[in-house]
């Protein structure tokens, strides 16, 4: 007998589904964490550009980059503090053990009107372009499981895009995977699922940012560029200048990891500057305030310039030495626009020098 | 109704020619999408969906050459700092048709006559399934190859760019920038608005 059939005579077996698929929410800059995340804010009526938007800084944990798309720094199983620096936000990791029933877990939560975020291999997702082609670690959210009929619900936002049930043999394949090393995909695969699964939880009352929610939330962000951080927990410029100078030297030393996973590791960072300036720029439109929508593209050009360190660096790996002189010209220009768009935000000062336009 | 005197201006259009520095396979067809290498995940555009080989193709109302494609053969520059000589002449705009590996913006210097250089921003969207991020037009969309299939609802997309060209003096080159995430298939230079600037006081540079 499977597991599915051998809970107790109390565990809930009827169908259990969301009112309505989750609205997927997509940006082509954002990975599967923020895009899951972003989709399950948006369905407790949460602007995901608020929390996920207002924190801006860098973090890099060396040694601890996992080859995942959905990897972000942080310390513990909490990723609420690093993604929502400023917002009650939880975002904790848990994995079901071996032997018991992930969908239960999962039932339980979308009975109460809540949704899962679940870990999975796009080996096994049909509606994913990897099906049967490709291991690569990625996230969906599941808004509904029918033991009966043996159905999952997953909505993924990510383009083809896909909301409805899949065969619940092919999302535990895919949720339980080893996710092996597949030379098809070096920077997401070779990295187990493990039934991991994010529950994101937010705190009540979640009051929209205002002026001076946004004004403290940029005081508290420079003050963290600006801040020194230590030995095992990279911030700050004094921590982008470490890890930039350490990536040139791995590629001057031939050392393929660090290249490898700069392709990674890089996208929380390029993520974390693209949710910042959007949230900027919407509320320099919404506050009508210049100088918001003037840092917003001092900060994007941050995200953009994140692009060719992490593409040379992924195309380069093989060859780290033959890199290293793109990526040391892209490291330091990234390093110069952290430090334009930093004074752009840190000239914003509080919500009154905000307001250089009648409202 | 008084007829309005016809100010029309002929705009000069003049391609570039990439052929000597194409350098990346972004465009495949159905049969060899595995020879694709437009992206880190081998991706390429499809060939069936984009213009006929060996045809000038009008986008925007501007014509542009665009090379190789479907062929196996390179059939776009992926940058890196290539230097390209362009037909001597005054412009105002250089076109591109051209895509990014993810959101990319670089700077393309534009080399004048008389040595003067300037750098303009190149700024291009990501091909794989995104919206303009710079105000691009789309040019082409087509359905994405895989190295191994054809896959559906992912557009593949090229967009049409500009850039600017600031100076009223004659271009006589482009220097691409050191930027593997940048691609330009084609790219025509466009103008005839502009002329010589004023020469008085250019002496007290010389």
């Amino acid at each position: 007998m499977d597991t599915l059939t051998t809970e107790s005579p109390n565990h809930r077996t009827d169908p259990v589904q969301a009112r309505r698929p989750p609205r997927r929410w997509y940006r082509d800059p954002l990975g599967c964490l923020h895009l899951t995340i972003a989709t399950v804010l948006a369905e407790r009526g949460v602007e995901p550009l608020d929390p996920l938007g207002a924190g801006w800084g860098f973090q890099h944990l060396p040694g601890h980059v996992r080859g995942e798309e959905f990897y972000y720094p942080h310390a513990g199983d909490d990723l609420g503090p690093a993604l929502a620096p400023h917002h009650p936000l939880r975002a904790v990791w848990s994995a079901t053990p071996e032997g018991e029933d992930p969908l239960r877990t999962f039932s339980d939560t979308i009975a109460a009107g809540g949704l899962v975020i679940a870990a999975v291999d796009k080996y096994h997702l049909p509606f994913r372009p990897a099906y049967h082609d490709v291991h690569a670690a990625h996230l969906v959210v599941v808004y509904g499981v029918d033991r009966t009929r043996g159905l999952v619900w997953v909505s993924d936002s990510q383009p083809p895009g896909f909301s409805g049930a899949m065969r619940v043999e092919d999302f535990l394949a895919a949720h339980a995977s080893a996710n092996p090393a597949d030379e098809q995909d070096a920077f997401f695969s070779d990295s187990t699922i493990a039934r991991r699964y994010l529950a994101v939880e937010l705190a009540e009352p979640f009051h929209e940012l205002d002026e001076n929610g946004l004004a403290a939330a940029l005081r508290a962000n420079v003050a963290g560029f600006l801040a020194a951080g230590d030995e095992q927990n990279w911030t700050g410029m004094a921590g982008l200048r470490r890890y930039v100078d350490s990536l040139v030297a791995a590629a001057s030393e031939g050392r393929q990891a660090p290249l490898r996973q700069a392709y990674t590791f890089g996208w929380s960072m390029q993520a974390s500057a693209y949710l910042h300036s959007e949230l900027l720029r919407l509320r320099g439109v919404q506050w009508q305030r210049p100088a918001l929508r003037e840092a917003a593209r001092d900060v994007l050009a941050v995200a953009t310039a994140w692009t060719p360190v992490r593409v040379t660096a992924a195309h380069g790996w093989p060859d780290p030495p033959a890199a290293e002189a793109a990526l040391s010209q892209h490291c330091t220009r990234l390093v110069g626009r952290y430090e334009e768009a930093l004074a752009a935000v840190a000239a914003l000062g509080g919500p009154h020098d905000f307001k250089e336009v009648p409202r | 109704m008084q007829q309005m005197p016809d100010r029309s201006v002929a705009l000069t259009q003049r391609p570039v020619d990439l052929r000597p520095y194409l350098n990346n396979v972004g465009v495949t067809t159905i049969a060899e999408t595995g020879s694709g290498r437009f992206n880190v995940w081998r991706n390429s555009f499809a060939a069936e969906d984009l213009p006929d080989q060996g045809e000038r193709t009008v986008v925007e109302a501007v014509t542009f050459q665009l090379s190789n494609l479907g062929s196996e053969e390179p059939d776009n520059v992926r940058c890196d700092r290539q230097y390209i000589p362009v037909p001597a002449g005054h412009f105002d705009w250089l076109y591109v048709l051209g895509a990014g590996e993810r959101r990319v913006e670089d700077l393309v210097a534009l080399h004048f006559a008389d040595g003067t250089v300037d750098f303009e921003p190149l700024r291009l969207t990501d091909f794989w399934a995104a919206p303009p991020a710079f105000g691009e037009t789309l040019a082409f969309q087509t359905v994405m190859h895989y190295p191994q299939h054809v896959q559906f609802g992912v557009p593949a997309r090229m967009w049409c760019q500009r850039v600017p060209v600031v100076r009223r003096a004659r271009l006589a080159g482009l220097r691409l920038p050191a930027n593997a995430a940048a691609h330009i298939f084609a790219a025509t230079l466009v103008g005839g608005l502009s002329s010589e600037p004023d020469r008085v006081g250019a002496e007290e540079n010389s």
